[in-house]
């Protein structure tokens, strides 16, 4: 944001030879300026955000209180009945398990993605880093349907992985059509995110205060714990909070890879708007559901991710 | 900080604020609906036509032959389900469509909603050409809004080489579970497999009665253990490769998949206890830009020859018996492609169950979350 001070631009009228006043109407013209920069920075991103985001929410919201609504009805909010039905067994079901599958894959991301992480920022000769992100962030430019797709040629019971473990003699694996597989694909999918973020945290390391925890006798493991994990916590927090709240809406991968016991809440609304049922009333509340878990994680995002690393 | 300025907190509360009080004002407002005013048509409009069709239904080849004939370009999007199809139309007051390739059991459902337009005979061309079963469908009686241009059935692929015994009914599922453990997928339909399993019962595929449905619903757990996934597509690499024994499927995909199956080990069967069949149709919508090209569209796949090199290439069946006539034996003696009539007699079209849809949406969430 602007302060006064920061109007370098304007001429800074000099009482000796302006009269009092223009003085004033330069006055004024500042106060304008004060209130029509931020408008001309904030307006298109607020335009947008507003139209596109906030706006299509609230008519969520609004649907959501409309029981059993369909395409063609009118709409015509009338209560809650709508939110009741996504707190019955069956739903809160399907709700446990995308999470299930969302904490399952940032938790692989977290401990596939730290030692990378921290050998890419610590460890990696300089000039290489660059290059070596740039590699991790290369599978994002595919489709990720056809990352999936391409997972169920790796993890079927004769496709590669199977193909080279029988060929060394190893038995063979059923991966496929499991929660495994599931997290495999988001794991692999997700994992770029974790890293960029993890490597920005651990490349501001401050390696002296490594140095000083081992000057003063303690185990490498103690260093990690005590003096590299609480360095690096807002990046943990950060990374895993982004891919948390990517994975709970993510379903292409636990339908493709997770067998039959796979519904999760994004599916779940899909079959409410686009399925044979068109409960968009439910789809909505289910929705708003998913909104309001997703907010509070973003808050937490934004309490404890601090950028300012604790020391 | 100054007081003077814009706080993020202010300008979120402020915008909310009003958004709020436009929604509020708007409250009674209707979802989705396609507006019934008239349509302006360009000069423009008349050289492009755009379809709404399935994947696999039209080629390169189809749409250049088209082109060469009229003089009229076609650019053709392709859906995935008929809700999806109808969500779309609907989200879009109709879209750009002047054709769109809807399933029987949908075209009634546009006829309800008024989205089509009710077709002059005068201007069709062909229509005697289809079989005497396809020209009065219940969905559509005389055929005033649509025109039907490809059929099947559901039913399953499974690999005769791997497959002592072969499936001839849906029972072979439950009695064989041990062997197919793991190594079958049904659609990812909740009428069709649910439908198959009360066929299975001897209900109908569209029961109303949520006492059948919840039989049905019953007898399914009892095979769940042995389903691999749910799948309506992504089975036929596995199906290929030998991973999967068995596939429920549409027959349209299944004959894709034995034509690329170079060992000859897949077969399909309709189940003969009777499965579901369906009319994939033209309808040309309210809010078409392009009528006369969807006419000469419609026209153009009633042509016999034009429907019967679709069906060789594309192997999807004809309800155009003298375009059936003009396909060389192996293809017309296809029992995948053209099941014996004594099963078709038994199989039932899919009907829209809008009453009871939430039972079968609450059985079907429970199976695959179970």
């Amino acid at each position: 944001m602007s302060t006064p001070t920061s109007h370098s631009s304007i001429p800074n009228p000099t009482p000796s030879d302006e009269s009092l006043e223009p003085n004033l109407q330069v006055g004024k013209r500042r106060s304008w300026k004060k209130l029509l920069e931020p408008l001309a920075l904030l307006a298109p991103g607020g335009i947008w955000l507003g139209l596109l985001l906030l706006l299509p929410t609230l008519l969520i919201f609004e649907l959501s209180l409309v029981p059993n609504i369909r395409p063609g009805d009118v709409v015509n909010p009338s209560g809650l009945k709508n939110y009741l039905l996504v707190f019955q067994p069956i739903y809160l079901q399907v709700v446990w398990r995308s999470v299930y599958f969302a904490f399952g894959t940032t938790l692989v991301c977290l401990l596939l993605g730290f030692p990378v992480a921290y050998w890419i920022g610590q460890m990696a000769p300089q000039r290489w880093r660059n290059l070596l992100l740039l590699g991790f962030v290369l599978p994002l430019w595919t489709s990720s349907l056809l990352r999936s797709y391409a997972w169920i040629t790796i993890l079927r019971p004769t496709g590669v992985v199977n193909t080279i473990l029988t060929s060394l003699k190893l038995p063979a694996l059923d991966l496929l059509n499991q929660s495994a597989a599931v997290f495999i694909g988001m794991g692999y999918s997700y994992l770029p995110y974790m890293v960029l973020i993890l490597y920005a945290s651990i490349e501001k390391l401050d390696k002296r205060l490594l140095e000083a925890s081992a000057d003063l006798g303690a185990y490498p493991m103690q260093s990690f714990w005590k003096v590299t994990v609480p360095q690096t916590m807002p990046g943990i927090a950060a990374g895993s909070l982004l891919v948390f709240i990517n994975t709970l809406g993510d379903f292409v991968d636990p339908e493709l890879l997770g067998g039959a016991s796979s519904m999760t809440i994004s599916r779940l609304i899909y079959n409410q708007f686009l399925g044979a049922t068109q409960n968009w009333g439910f789809g909505s509340s289910l929705s708003m559901v998913l909104i309001l878990a997703v907010s509070i994680a973003i808050a937490l995002l934004i309490k404890y991710g601090d950028r300012t690393p604790q020391r | 900080m100054t007081n003077d300025q814009y706080t993020r907190r202010r300008f979120l509360v402020a915008s909310a604020a009003a958004l709020s009080g436009l929604t509020l004002s708007s409250c009674g407002w209707t979802l989705a609906k396609v507006s019934g005013a008239p349509i302006k048509t360009t000069a423009a409009d008349r050289k492009v036509l755009y379809i709404y069709t399935w994947a696999g239904y039209t080629d390169d080849d189809l749409l250049k032959r088209f082109n060469d004939e009229t003089g009229i370009k076609v650019v053709a999007d392709v859906f995935g389900s008929n809700e999806e199809m109808l969500a779309k139309i609907e989200a879009a007051g109709g879209g750009e469509y002047s054709i769109i390739y809807p399933s029987d059991y949908t075209v009634s459902k546009m006829v309800e909603k008024a989205l089509l337009t009710e077709l002059d005979h005068s201007l069709l061309i062909g229509l005697d050409n289809l079989f005497s079963r396809f020209r009065d469908p219940i969905a559509d009686p005389g055929l005033r809004y649509s025109v039907p241009m490809a059929w099947g059935a559901t039913g399953l692929i499974y690999n005769s080489q791997k497959l002592n015994i072969a499936p001839l009914d849906w029972d072979y599922l439950w009695a064989h579970k041990q062997d197919l453990s793991k190594r079958m997928t049904l659609l990812d339909d909740v009428r069709e497999v649910l439908g198959a399993t009360l066929k299975m019962l001897g209900y109908s595929y569209n029961s109303t009665d949520p006492q059948e449905i919840k039989q049905a619903y019953e007898k399914l757990t009892q095979l769940k253990p042995a389903i691999a996934s749910f799948k309506t597509d992504a089975w036929q690499n596995e199906i290929l490769s030998g991973d999967l024994l068995l596939a429920m499927c549409f027959s349209s995909d299944a004959n894709k998949v034995i034509q690329e199956d170079k060992d000859n080990k897949l077969q399909f069967v309709v189940p003969h206890s009777g499965s579901s069949i369906w009319t994939d149709t033209l309808v040309i919508p309210k809010t078409a830009r392009n009528v006369e090209g969807a006419y000469a569209w419609i026209n153009f796949i009633l042509q016999p020859d034009v429907a019967a090199q679709l069906c060789e290439r594309l192997r999807f069946a004809p309800p155009n018996e003298v375009a059936y006539n003009q396909l060389p034996p192996e293809i017309r003696n296809s029992p995948s492609l053209f099941p014996p009539e004594s099963i078709l007699a038994k199989c039932e079209s899919i009907a829209p169950l809008e009453q009871v849809a939430e039972v079968y949406d609450n059985y079907w969430t429970r199976l695959k979350s179970g």
